[in-house]
């Protein structure tokens, strides 16, 4: 008979933290099931940028914590490559008044949870990145500890280390039923198999509303298609991310030397559409050339598209339920997944073990829509 | 953005015919191809065809592009040609995104026929990407287009008509072909091809491959190493081969990106070379008004390509309530041609193939 001690669903990278992280912590016999393969999900289409500049303190502290992890994350992972961390920064421009009062709020709320981030001016702004157009923005905030991390990299490095600990991995196998009895897991059915396990981490991503219907849990997220784009290579020109949330943009320079831009739909539906649309490139294109002129010169090699699985408040749900015994979630990043995954796979161990949880992350808990005191809401999104 | 009532992308042997067709239908066609000139990979093949003659047998590939695109000069003021134009995307709401002289633009189709034919397929071994080592296809461009020899000593992998074929011009033309490497047991073009190269003195090596390629700049020589039964190298069987140019012809796969990016339901059949188009019987695939014929539908002979493209060109025309004067007589002719080209042993696998792909319907 097929047992497993907890069965994760979804083998992203919020998945794989998961998993490693159990692991790590001496848990046994762990299953991942994913129904495609490890990055075919929404890490893999991602930005593949890591901030810690947020509007929110609990956005803030987690976005910390998982930069923290990343800095040494391949000697803890034992990995032999390189998962291509660039710590140069997040530049991020205002475009107006408002939205500079917006920044100076934002950068007090995170130098007071630790993270050297700054105000900038124009000009301050123009050493960092000296082919802005100056005429596009009002002011910036900038973090020299954010960057990117390549999610192919960051993902084997994670599943790598997860398959050594033990973890199994069911490949292009999907999980159509969970059966509860009692308020309690009995056991979850996949086309390929039944096993009997009295745990599961919904951390299906774009699907993690109906992995939660599977189970009678009700998760009130949705996903929405936000698209991408990368260029040809060209010589390194930008060291740090520039992001503008009024103008609707995020551009970075890969290591390689392409450049990944993206920009969100505020058209998109609620639905698990991932395809590309020749407007998004129109739109891209536009907005590019605007505010960094000699990025739009270059050729566009590829469009594509991926799901954000969005919260009513842009925060995770990294949660158990009172709805259901031993169902634990990772979802509802809104777009940040890829980032908060280090500290999304310790919040997941911990709460499997029934730790004591630091105050924090009790906001991570799905209780809080209910909680009317409860009025955070991250504005600081593209 | 621009609204077109038919636009056929790619302007080989498939696109040409169904181009064709098409007009005699009375529809109005907008032809885009991304080449200097129209006629796809025939304009390159100075060799004469097989075959019966509604497919041109014993014309030469180049004659018979000039006939089709010759073919369509009296339809001139229905008929808008882009050349040099690269389609870059189809998305689902039938725009088309196209990248011409610098320029990038949409244009919008009410329907479409894919005919984008097909690219070449590589093999994996050490510094495969050396200079010299070239595609059979692109050897046949590069010599019978532009009027260049890949190399002075060439070693080719591949024993299919066209490795034959191109094995032949390239001794025409003056190269030294040191040896014909074919992975399996037995040599997969017609006998006559490699007869020809037998009594020229071309060792036809059987269940050998290419292992390895040497150079500091540019191709030096190859390693071969021979194989079993379960296409596993067999140790100690290496030897080397000097040459300086390596050609690759190893099969071809159909290039369905534009059918796959718009979501149309694909299906991977390896008898017809990869990834191709759900198809109902009129050439329609999942998206509704667009069409999909030649090489794009799995790999066949240009023949097939041709006879396919005149058939879509007729049934995607009808059901587009342009009824081709001559149709039922055309579509009885056309299947016809289509069976004969695709009967006996050579076209199991193409039959097999075709099978799987065909639906009734895209419900």
């Amino acid at each position: 008979m097929n047992k497993a001690s907890i069965v994760v669903i979804g083998a992203g990278i919020s998945g794989l933290s998961a998993a490693y992280n159990l692991a790590k912590r001496g848990l046994k016999d762990i299953v991942v099931i994913d129904k495609a393969y490890i990055t075919s999900g929404s890490t893999g289409r991602c930005g593949a940028g890591v901030r810690q500049q947020w509007g929110t303190a609990l956005n803030c502290i987690l976005a910390k914590k998982s930069i923290d992890f990343f800095m040494h994350a391949k000697e803890d992972l034992g990995y032999e490559k390189d998962i291509e961390f660039k710590q140069e920064g997040y530049l991020i421009l205002s475009t107006s008044e408002a939205e500079d009062k917006v920044f100076d709020k934002n950068v007090q709320l995170q130098n007071s949870i630790g993270i050297p981030s700054q105000r900038l001016t124009v000009e301050e702004a123009l050493k960092i990145v000296p082919h802005l157009n100056p005429n596009a923005f009002t002011s910036a905030s900038f973090c020299k500890t954010d960057g990117h991390i390549n999610p192919f990299l960051m993902s084997e490095a994670y599943y790598l280390a997860a398959k050594k600990l033990g973890v199994t991995f069911y490949f292009f196998e999907e999980v159509t039923e969970i059966i509860v009895k009692d308020k309690s897991i009995e056991k979850v059915i996949t086309d390929k198999r039944v096993i009997y396990t009295d745990k599961v981490v919904n951390a299906a991503g774009g699907f993690a509303r109906e992995v939660g219907e599977m189970a009678g849990v009700e998760i009130p997220v949705f996903s929405e298609n936000h698209e991408i784009l990368v260029t040809e290579p060209t010589k390194q020109m930008q060291g740090p991310m520039v992001m503008s949330f009024s103008k609707n943009i995020y551009c970075q320079q890969v290591p390689h030397g392409s450049f990944l831009m993206g920009r969100s739909n505020p058209k998109a539906l609620h639905d698990h559409d991932i395809s590309s649309s020749w407007q998004f490139l129109d739109e891209m294109a536009k907005t590019v050339c605007n505010i960094l002129p000699k990025v739009g010169q270059l050729r566009v090699i590829r469009t594509w598209g991926g799901s954000y699985n969005i919260s009513p408040d842009h925060q995770p749900f990294i949660s158990d339920t009172e709805q259901l015994n031993g169902y634990f979630m990772a979802c509802g990043y809104s777009g940040h997944g890829f980032m908060f995954a280090p500290i999304t796979g310790e919040l997941i161990t911990e709460m499997v073990f029934g730790d004591k949880l630091e105050d924090y992350a009790k906001d991570l808990n799905i209780k809080r829509l209910d909680d009317k005191n409860f009025t955070d809401f991250e504005q600081s999104v593209v | 953005m621009d609204k077109f009532d038919l636009v056929i992308i790619g302007g080989g042997p498939a696109g040409l015919s169904a181009a064709r067709i098409a007009l005699e239908a009375g529809l109005s066609v907008t032809l885009i191809d991304r080449s200097i000139s129209l006629g796809g990979q025939l304009i390159k093949q100075t060799h004469k065809f097989f075959g019966s003659k509604a497919q041109y047998a014993k014309t030469r590939g180049i004659d018979i592009a000039n006939i089709l695109i010759n073919d369509l000069d009296e339809y001139k003021d229905r008929l808008h040609i882009l050349k040099e134009a690269t389609v870059v995307a189809l998305y689902k709401d039938y725009v088309i995104t196209v990248y011409q002289f610098n320029k990038y633009f949409k244009i919008q189709a009410k329907s479409i026929i894919v005919a984008t034919g097909a690219s070449e397929k590589v093999l994996a071994f050490e510094n495969n990407d050396l200079p010299g080592i070239y595609g059979a296809g692109a050897v046949q461009t590069l010599m019978n287009l532009y009027g260049v020899l890949p190399g002075k000593e060439v070693v080719m992998v591949g024993s299919g008509n066209i490795g034959l074929i191109v094995s032949y011009q390239m001794i025409q033309a003056g190269v030294k072909v040191k040896a014909l490497l074919e992975a399996s047991d037995h040599i997969g073009g017609y006998l006559v091809h490699a007869s020809k190269l037998v009594r020229l003195g071309v060792p036809i090596l059987t269940r050998t491959t290419v292992k390895k390629a040497y150079g500091k700049n540019k191709l030096e020589k190859i390693q071969t190493v021979e194989l079993d039964e379960q296409w596993n190298y067999i140790e100690g069987t290496e030897t080397e081969i000097s040459c300086d140019a390596l050609c690759i012809s190893v099969g071809l796969t159909p290039l369905h990106q534009l059918l796959s990016m718009a979501e149309i339901d694909m299906i991977y059949v390896n008898e017809l070379g990869g990834l191709i188009p759900k198809l109902k019987k009129n050439y329609e695939t999942s998206m509704p008004r667009v069409f999909a014929c030649g090489d794009v539908t799995g790999i066949e002979e240009a023949s097939s390509a041709m006879v396919e493209g005149k058939l879509a060109g007729l049934l995607a025309s009808k059901s587009l309530g342009f009824i081709h004067p001559e149709f039922e007589l055309l579509e009885k002719n056309l299947v016809e041609q289509l069976n004969n080209l695709r009967q006996g042993p050579c076209g199991v696998k193409i039959r097999l193939g075709l099978e799987k792909a065909e639906v009734n319907s895209h419900d």
